[in-house]
């Protein structure tokens, strides 16, 4: 686990702006990213998480803020002086050049020795995976194997910080689950500072130290992939991050450490957020679908009970999930492993452990 | 402006590019517009001798575009509609009147219709008088149908064949589809195609000035302004009247298509196939495009056959001496001047176009957009008024140590930056910005990505630049009418100055040798660089 401590920040953010035109794309973002960590920026697209990236690499000169790389603000610096590497969301590779001289190339620009440089390509190449493939031209290559090509290329020349556009979102899903791991791997045995950009939720938590969700320009939370996914401060972020139920709710009573609230007909004891809160306010609740349990109307449910009716079914595979109607409001319910004749029908009943439900105050 | 300052490399070289464009672009232009001073153009104004070629030059324009086009667009809906025979022979004469001097047209007319001509003489006994508007609209009508042609296929075969299959997949007939569908959506191609026709015509010396007559338009009197009379103010003063209306259709044309369009010669590969015409309109097509090659046939074929016989058409003995005649002595050093001013210039000009074009396409600087503008602006300036431009500015005793030659290279490598500006433009519109960035992401410089990784991919535009600045500067006689002394004459000089002297054998072969030699020059090149050259219109 690499030292999220802030003293040891490798890439450090800070009150960057940039507008172009009257738009302004990046709003005074800070963050940092220690040394070591996979780091993620993730949003949607026009988020401004690409523009941010892109003034790390330095194509882009933020309008105000400071850019720091090992303690070293680099704002002045050219793009090719910065030690930041980028692997392009359509892997930019020299479409003129073979593998081998790819991969070489930021050796050659750095005056890199003959015989060191090819002693080096070679085992980036074989730490790829792309051994045997040194001579072939980009265009015989498969999507994954230049997406492997761009990271070597990347990677060859030892850069400060790796910086990663997308670099998977060209690929067909399995291809994209298998590089994630290798991807995670390979970062972890080079104990290099990368910073991955993705609208992808599910990349983001799968491969990340640490993300920070951009929305409008803005951070709208930056913390461990758990956190981000169980304990979203906004609306738009338990909305972006996986699939949930977002439910109007009141708070009724206010505890150490836990609150009580109201929605609909039903009454529930859940855990305080960090947010301020008073007796009265309108919140809402943020209950993800798998953290449900679904059995036939008449079943005597644990924790929270609530009773209703299936409206419609999709089969994902690994899970079934239902549309479920309680009271006025539909519902978002997974059921985990749904085998092949275990498919619920009409009135069901749904428990809940309170513990599994967050409350969002907006 | 930042990323200028942290390169200063990439500073100094914009500032040599921009030091250049002012120098030979913007200067030698300035100095014509002001030549005449306040009070010049006041009593020029006055004096009213610039209306008739004014006029005239509207009106021939008008005339001349109008049906130019209309054979254009015949030919240019047979090549890339219909399925008829010989597409390959057609496309072949096509484009030999883009290898050519537009004026040798006027002299095959006057060859086969003079007052002597071949068929008005010899076959019909008559003498007519060519000389006026109906000649030179003719000529022009024959000399830019093949340009209009080209701009033209090019608009049509970019729209897009699948439209087309769509339409005629709902039930419309292929007539119908051309009308509400092909038609609409090429609508600002061929205005600009149309536009384009307008300013070849409205631009043409060598036409005018050999069958015109008194019929004097606004390039032919600038140049008797000066040639007979040395009055340099008021052919200054028309030059611009003249610059003005080019300058008025060029905008319209930036207005449809960016002023992209040009007559180029690239390695284009052909389009999509579209969906069959009826075998009743393939055989119009094929009519219509015979009857219209018969034409370019029979003004290059008279053209090759008077200069290798004695005395066309009186003596058909087969001779070489004519062409013993042009390629020795003074005649041979213009042929051989054509090719080294205009080789060397082509490489000068692709290279630094491309460059000029990266640095426009790729920087982010102020000012940039005022770049893009001046580097196209040649493409709208008459030949005649560029080469006004040169005299006026350059012809200074100071710089009498400069070889003259070097004035006519420059001239030609300015005069056609368009070209490979444009050419590289679109070539660089093909290159994803993020392969520059990754050049400069691995540690590249600017300039040194520029070198290792734009530059060996934009091969395609290089040549294309380079082969239509080529034939372009091969094929002038209005840039540099002005420009030529006796050790640096070209052969477009000699050609018009034996046209002038009426000796047809020694004109026709002058002809024939450069055109020949041209295509000879072509064909090394497209060996050297390995690529198919193919000739014809493209939005570069």
């Amino acid at each position: 686990m690499p030292d999220l401590s802030p003293e040891a920040a490798h890439v450090r953010v800070s009150h960057v702006t940039k507008r172009f035109g009257s738009v302004t794309a990046v709003d005074d973002v800070s963050f940092e990213v220690p040394k070591g960590a996979f780091a993620t920026l993730l949003g949607p697209s026009g988020c401004g998480k690409t523009t941010t990236l892109r003034m790390i690499a330095g194509f882009y000169d933020p309008d105000g803020g400071d850019i720091e790389i090992a303690g070293r603000r680099v704002n002045d610096l050219p793009v090719h002086r910065r030690g930041t590497a980028m692997v392009f969301q359509d892997y930019a590779l020299f479409p003129h050049m073979t593998v081998r001289d790819n991969v070489a190339y930021g050796l050659k620009v750095a005056h890199v020795s003959g015989t060191d440089r090819t002693r080096r390509v070679d085992e980036t190449l074989a730490f790829v995976g792309l051994k045997g493939l040194e001579d072939r031209w980009p265009n015989q290559l498969s999507g994954g194997q230049q997406q492997r090509v761009a990271v070597a290329r990347a990677l060859v020349i030892e850069p400060q910080v790796l910086l990663l556009d997308e670099p998977l979102s060209n690929l067909d899903a399995k291809l994209r689950e298998q590089l994630r791991v290798e991807m995670r791997t390979m970062q972890r045995r080079l104990g290099m500072t990368f910073v991955y950009v993705t609208h992808d939720q599910e990349e983001a938590l799968s491969l990340s130290d640490w993300i920070a969700v951009m929305n409008a320009g803005k951070v709208e939370q930056a913390g461990a992939p758990w956190e981000i996914y169980y304990h979203p401060r906004t609306a738009f972020l338990a909305d972006f991050v996986g699939a949930v139920n977002l439910v109007p709710a009141r708070v009724d009573d206010l505890a150490d450490g836990t609150v009580t609230v109201r929605f609909g007909a039903h009454t529930a004891v859940v855990r305080r957020p960090d947010a301020q809160l008073r007796t009265g306010q309108d919140v809402r609740l943020c209950v993800r679908p798998e953290s449900f349990t679904i059995a036939p109307a008449g079943v005597p449910a644990a924790g929270l009970a609530l009773s209703g009716t299936i409206l419609r079914r999709a089969f994902l595979g690994d899970t079934m999930r239902y549309w479920v109607k309680v009271d006025d409001r539909e519902w978002i319910v997974d059921q985990p492993d749904p085998g092949g004749s275990a498919t619920l029908d009409g009135p069901v009943s749904l428990s809940l452990r309170a513990d599994r439900v967050h409350v969002i105050a907006e | 402006m930042r990323s200028l300052q942290r390169e200063p490399a990439l500073l100094l070289a914009l500032l040599a590019v921009t030091a250049l464009v002012l120098t030979f672009i913007v200067y030698p232009q300035l100095q014509v517009v002001l030549t005449p001073g306040p009070g010049g153009y006041v009593q020029f104004l006055q004096e009213g001798t610039w209306l008739t070629p004014l006029r005239n030059s509207i009106q021939l324009t008008l005339l001349s575009t109008t049906t130019a086009v209309l054979l254009g667009f015949v030919y240019a809906y047979a090549m890339v509609y219909s399925n008829m025979r010989w597409k390959p022979f057609f496309r072949l004469i096509g484009i030999l009147p883009l290898l050519s001097p537009p004026f040798v047209v006027a002299a095959a007319y006057t060859l086969l219709f003079g007052a002597r001509g071949v068929i008005s003489y010899g076959v019909f006994g008559q003498s007519p008088n060519i000389y006026g508007l109906n000649g030179v609209w003719g000529v022009q009508t024959i000399a830019f149908f093949p340009f209009a042609y080209q701009l033209i296929a090019d608009a049509l075969s970019r729209s897009d064949p699948r439209m087309e299959q769509a339409a005629r997949n709902l039930g419309a007939g292929s007539w119908r589809v051309f009308l509400t569908v092909t038609l609409p959506l090429s609508r600002p191609g061929l205005g600009a195609a149309i536009l384009t026709t307008a300013i070849y015509i409205l631009e043409d010396f060598g036409n005018p000035q050999l069958i015109g007559g008194v019929f004097y338009v606004l390039p032919t009197q600038a140049y008797s302004l000066i040639s007979s009379f040395g009055e340099y103010t008021s052919a200054a003063a028309v030059s611009t009247i003249l610059l003005l209306l080019a300058l008025a259709l060029y905008l319209a044309k930036v207005r449809l298509d960016g002023g992209r369009s040009f007559v180029t010669i690239s390695g284009r590969a052909s389009s999509m196939p579209r969906p069959p015409v009826s075998a009743a309109v393939s055989r119009a097509c094929f009519a219509a495009c015979l009857a219209l090659a018969g034409v370019i046939l029979l003004v290059y074929g008279s053209l090759v056959v008077s200069a290798f016989t004695l005395r066309f058409p009186n003596n058909l003995q087969v001779t070489t001496e004519h062409f013993q005649y042009v390629l020795t002595g003074t005649n041979g050093d213009a042929l051989r001047n054509t090719l080294v001013f205009s080789g060397v210039a082509a490489a000068f000009s692709a290279v630094f176009a491309l460059f000029a074009g990266w640095l426009v396409q790729r920087g982010q600087w102020p000012g940039r957009r005022a770049l893009d503008l001046l580097l196209i602006l040649p493409a709208a300036i008459p030949g005649i008024f560029f080469g006004l431009g040169y005299l006026v500015a350059f012809n200074q005793r100071w710089l009498d140590f400069v070889d003259r030659g070097w004035l006519i290279i420059i001239a030609f490598v300015f005069w056609n930056i368009p070209v490979g500006y444009q050419a590289a433009v679109a070539g660089l519109r093909q290159i994803d910005r993020s392969i520059d960035e990754a050049a400069t992401s691995l540690g590249a410089s600017s300039l040194r990505g520029f070198r290792d990784v734009v530059l060996p991919m934009l091969g395609g535009s290089l040549r294309v630049g380079f082969v239509t600045t080529f034939v372009r500067a091969v094929t002038t006689l209005s840039l540099v009418i002005f420009l030529f002394t006796p050790p640096t004459t070209v052969a477009t000089i000699r050609i018009y100055q034996l046209v002038g002297d009426l000796n047809w054998g020694a004109a026709t072969a002058y002809t024939v040798a450069d055109i020949g030699l041209a295509i000879i020059a072509l064909l090394i090149f497209a060996t050297l660089a390995r690529g198919r050259i193919s000739l014809g219109a493209a939005r570069a």
